[in-house]
């Protein structure tokens, strides 16, 4: 602390201070062993803290939402140096928590919080959802594959008609278009992210319309979608994880969110003196923060040609040739109202 | 089109069918039933679980209704022995299923929020050869599973349980006048546990439903507020079994247009809201012609 002051003070630049304070890691809602969300991102975690040679722990509590402010000052207090927290509630509570514990670092996933000492981590998920769109668009008219018609009908199911779960919905419209400008899109939305069978009569009720490839975006729900496209011989696209194996066969990928990537590099990041507060990360396919599945058990029905295409797209926007379209920052498009 | 929305308004109606039957026959007996979610939902995890321990879904169906009932007596003797306002204990029965069920999952499966199975064993489908390519008869009638031909079944069954049996009109008196119930030397404590009883069995068999029946998981929300839904259906049939179908029916028909809707320029946020929206003002136009009539009748 006083080298540092006096280092500022001299105005000399120092080299990264390497930080070994012990790390912590607030779990969300769902908690441990929800085979998602949280139970990956405590696998970056744990990679991350054997990297770096420090201490970690993850933080569970019954009542992650309300008790957010009790339990962002307990691990502050108890002399964690950098605390990670999981849960996109916290973004209001961490900022204010922050303020009183200037010499630790927080990161906050999946919603940006304001402070000098925070960390927020993006994902850039319409660039997943780009490629996962246009490998439907491309597949959907391949009508030599089992399951797949011959009419240029692709859809979706998101959870809530919110800016965030419409970015992933208006990555994959533009995907789709982008390689058949014929796609037509069905867009629909549950309203709630537990009700599988709801999820499957909206999927059931999509694919009767002509659609082959619905690509959910809706949690609990979207697990119906899945089913449905078992049940009905069509097909289904996951999200956030590997849904693949879900039904082998059926769900023609998944847009993964490689939260377990963000943690660890957070942490690394701390570790080596790197991570800047107030500083808004972004992980998209760049940062392989987001992704397509590796297809395990698809890969072999797609047509080579279509892989390439995509792995070409993701080439292009990587490079930044493709702009994919962000409804958080940018609003809805033209083409999306 | 049509035949599609006919037939997925008639999946959407059975889980509300068979947990509104229940609590029809519980209401009349004199108690309403507010735990009725929480016992879909026991039934909706015990018969995901029994399912996927051996091929018989008659015995998933057993243990799903048993469970319902188990619960349904448990509140039931709450309501009728020690006297709690029957509104509080079941909405307390709701509350306290999601996170008994919550609880279940994560120290007996490790997983939070959805419990897949492996080889689940399903309700049965029974497709009619003949019938099933007929438009409209074909949607209504084939490729339904046992449970929502029980549900359609026992709408009957119920309508002559209340008006034709000895049964049926102790259940009526002890709902009308427990006292009077009593003078006749009935027991109308037991007879109101044993419509609970009814109930719960009828709510497990709705979560049943929907894990083996529709989905073939199981998931924290997996009843949605159906059996709050189901609630809504047979106080808007005033307990009468064919009218309470009619308002199972009518949710189960609104919902599966909502879903057909969408995406044909329509909001979401006001699609979504139709089956509810419509079912206050049918409501509302029966209560309007009931009282015209009774005004020119005086």
């Amino acid at each position: 602390m006083a080298t540092t002051a006096l280092a500022s003070a001299l105005g000399t630049t120092t080299a990264a201070q390497a930080a070994d304070a012990p790390v912590a890691l607030i779990i969300a809602q769902g908690g441990l062993g929800d085979q998602s969300y949280n139970d990956l991102a405590n696998a970056g975690f744990e990679r991350g803290v054997e990297a770096a040679g420090l201490t970690g722990r993850a933080v569970e509590s019954k009542d992650v939402v309300a008790q957010a402010s009790d339990i962002l000052r307990r691990a502050s207090d108890a002399g964690f140096g950098l605390i990670l927290d999981l849960e996109y509630s916290h973004a209001q509570p961490i900022a204010e928590v922050a303020k009183d514990y200037p010499d630790t670092t927080f990161a906050i996933v999946n919603t940006v919080a304001e402070g000098d000492n925070i960390v927020s981590a993006l994902f850039e998920e319409q660039q997943g959802s780009y490629l996962a769109g246009m490998l439907a668009a491309l597949v959907t008219t391949q009508d030599s594959i089992e399951g797949i018609n011959a009419d240029p009908i692709i859809g979706v199911i998101g959870g809530s008609k919110s800016v965030g779960i419409d970015k992933f919905i208006a990555g994959y419209i533009q995907g789709a278009h982008d390689a058949n400008p014929e796609v037509q899109v069905k867009v629909a939305y549950s309203n709630n992210f537990a009700d599988p069978s709801l999820g499957q009569q909206m999927a059931n009720a999509m694919f009767e319309s002509g659609a082959d490839i619905v690509y959910q975006v809706a949690g609990g729900t979207g697990i119906g979608v899945i089913q449905a496209a078992e049940q009905s011989g069509h097909f289904a696209i996951g999200v956030d994880g590997d849904q693949d194996g879900l039904a082998k066969g059926h769900v023609l990928t998944s847009m993964i969110k490689r939260t377990d990537v963000a943690v660890e590099n957070i942490v690394k990041a701390y570790a080596d003196g790197t991570l800047k507060g107030g500083s808004v990360l972004g992980f998209g396919l760049a940062e392989d923060g987001v992704g397509l599945s590796p297809m395990t058990y698809t890969k072999d029905l797609i047509p080579a040609e279509f892989l390439a295409q995509v792995d070409a797209a993701k080439a292009g926007i990587i490079a930044g040739d493709i702009k994919v379209w962000n409804v958080v920052d940018q609003g809805y498009p033209d083409w999306m109202q | 089109m049509l035949d599609n929305l006919i037939h997925a308004a008639l999946i959407m109606t059975t889980p509300i069918l068979l947990a509104a039957l229940g609590g029809l026959i519980n209401r009349t007996g004199g108690i309403v039933n507010i735990g009725l979610d929480s016992m879909m939902l026991f039934g909706a995890m015990t018969a995901l679980i029994v399912a996927a321990d051996n091929g018989s879904w008659l015995l998933a169906l057993a243990v799903a209704g048993g469970t319902g009932a188990f619960i349904g007596g448990l509140m039931s003797l709450v309501i009728t022995r020690l006297k709690a306002n029957e509104i509080i204990v079941g909405l307390g029965f709701s509350i306290v299923a999601t996170g008994l069920a919550r609880f279940i999952l994560k120290s007996t499966y490790g997983v939070s929020g959805t419990l897949r199975l492996p080889d689940v064993t399903r309700l049965p489908v029974i497709d009619i050869p003949g019938v099933a390519d007929v438009p409209v008869l074909g949607a209504m009638l084939s490729g339904h599973n046992v449970l929502t031909w029980f549900a359609w079944g026992m709408v009957p069954a119920a309508a002559w349980f209340l008006v034709r049996t000895r049964a049926g009109l102790r259940l009526r008196a002890t709902g009308a006048g427990e006292k009077a119930a009593r003078s006749l030397g009935l027991r109308p404590l037991a007879i109101r546990d044993a419509s609970t009883l009814f109930a719960g069995f009828m709510a497990g068999l709705a979560g049943a439903y929907l894990s083996i029946g529709l989905v073939g998981i199981f998931n924290e929300g997996i009843t949605a507020g159906r059996g709050f839904i189901a609630l809504a259906a047979f106080y808007f049939g005033r307990n009468h079994p064919v009218m309470t179908a009619l308002g199972a029916l009518l949710f189960g028909f609104f919902d599966a247009l909502q879903i057909r809707l969408q995406g044909r320029g329509f909001p979401p946020e006001l699609v979504q809201t139709l089956p509810y929206v419509m079912v206050i003002v049918i409501l509302a136009m029966l209560a309007w012609s009931a009282k015209k009539r009774n005004g020119a009748r005086t």
